[in-house]
């Protein structure tokens, strides 16, 4: 799972992602709606995404660097996916291939459309699922050591 | 309620045509039928449900296996329990797993049992966007979206009782028919309100686990920012909106609720620590 481990670090550590302004956005010094606005931010303004923080993206762009609401962007600049992504992807899936050699019923089975409709029953797998799940004291004490605390929120109507 | 109506029709019809000779027409008969075709849909019960999710999750299982990681899956079952559980339906049976997939797509199985897919998994940066994700699937099983899909759709391929009879032998032929419906419906996907609705459901649950409620439209940019034209994406995108549409659709009716848990924990670390194992 290294090569795993590799992929999740990039998009952590990219310095930019091409993304461009969908609505009027302002710029702001933090990542909060009352912190100074640095500039307005017209749409369609390309801009380099650097980090998120709740619903804030950093970004940059020419009239400077500061943080703008998360859902006033697209990622992806214009037409162009994120560089290598899908590369990156097949690289990690030939190494896979070469290292485990449990890819070689690849074209029989796999989550496409066809290959769904056709799939077969394997209760072996089924067996294994079942021996993973986790009780809900198991699933309470994971989270809190992850400092999890559940909140009451209502279901929107 | 279709049910009964056409069954208050037929009563109508038959007995204005009754005066006029109309032979031979069982009415007795015509009502159990229309009485069956309606309860069979009602009464899919929990305990069914479960079972019908069994064999559908072994059949998308027979597509893709569990990724040979039992650190991963057992995270995995730990972050979806634990969200399972600030749920109306805590107690079923959930069950998580990664399927082995370079595809980029996550599944809901009626009856508590949800599948991410290895591609999706790789691109996701923190637990808080795994809850998102798994929120939403967590929200389609609460819905009981792909039930009511199966349940539809079965009484238009399967003719008269045959969804009873499904549903009572677990061995017959009607029941194999029944699970290949099912199992095929994940090819065509569901209706687009319920794929906003579960990412509105999908938001809460994440931060009724203590988690970011940023996690999923986190996820969706990312998805966004892919090339459309990547295979890995073909069914994702094929049976959900788009992911532009998804992001406006819970940036119009969630913003409130995103912003009041957009400080709670992401909890990055913990997430790469774990898929690093």
């Amino acid at each position: 799972m290294r090569i795993l481990s590799l992929l999740l670090l990039v998009p952590l550590l990219a310095a930019a992602e091409p993304a461009t302004v969908i609505r009027p956005a302002e710029l702001k010094q933090e990542p909060a709606s009352d912190a100074a606005t640095l500039a307005t931010l017209p749409e369609n303004t390309a801009v380099d995404a650097l980090e998120r923080k709740g619903g804030w993206t950093r970004v940059k762009a020419g009239a400077g660097e500061g943080w703008v609401r998360m859902l006033s962007l697209r990622l992806g600049g214009a037409a162009t996916a994120k560089p290598g992504a899908s590369g990156l992807t097949q690289a990690f899936n030939v190494a896979r291939t070469g290292t485990s050699g449990t890819q070689t019923t690849t074209g029989v089975r796999g989550l496409d459309a066809d290959q769904i409709a056709n799939a077969q029953p394997n209760p072996a797998e089924l067996a294994k699922l079942e021996k993973f799940a986790a009780n809900r004291d198991a699933a309470a004490s994971f989270a809190t050591e992850g400092k999890l605390s559940a909140t009451s929120v209502a279901y929107p109507k | 309620m279709k049910a009964l109506a056409l069954l208050a029709m037929l009563v109508a019809a038959t007995s204005a045509q009754a005066q006029f000779r109309m032979p031979n027409i069982d009415i007795n008969k015509m009502v159990d039928t229309v009485k069956n075709v309606g309860k069979a849909v009602k009464d899919i019960d929990e305990p069914e449900e479960i079972a019908i999710g069994k064999d559908v999750a072994s059949r998308l299982l027979g597509a893709a296996p569990l990724v040979a990681n039992p650190g991963l899956q057992r995270y995995v079952n730990n972050v979806g329990r634990w969200l399972a559980v600030q749920t109306e339906r805590p107690d079923l049976p959930w069950q998580f797993g990664v399927l082995d997939s370079p595809n980029v797509n996550a599944f809901a199985v009626p009856g508590g049992t949800i599948f991410v897919t290895r591609g999706l998994v790789e691109r996701m940066r923190s637990e808080a966007e795994l809850a998102g994700v798994l929120g939403h699937e967590i929200g389609h099983v609460l819905r009981k979206h792909h039930l009511k899909a199966i349940q539809k759709g079965a009484q238009s391929a399967l003719a008269g009782d045959a969804l009873g009879h499904a549903l009572r032998d677990r061995a017959g032929p009607a029941r194999d028919k029944l699970i290949a419906f099912g199992t095929e419906m994940y090819s065509r996907g569901l209706d687009k309100s319920d794929e906003l609705e579960a990412d509105r459901l999908g938001v809460v649950i994440a931060a009724r686990g203590g988690y970011d409620a940023y996690g999923l439209p986190s996820v969706l940019q990312t998805l966004q920012a892919m090339n459309a034209q990547d295979s890995a994406l073909a069914l994702m995108f094929k049976t959900h909106p788009a992911p532009a549409e998804r992001l406006d659709s819970l940036s119009e009716k969630m913003q409130p609720v995103l912003d009041a848990y957009s400080g709670q924990p992401q909890l990055a670390e913990r997430f790469v620590r774990q898929i690093r194992k």
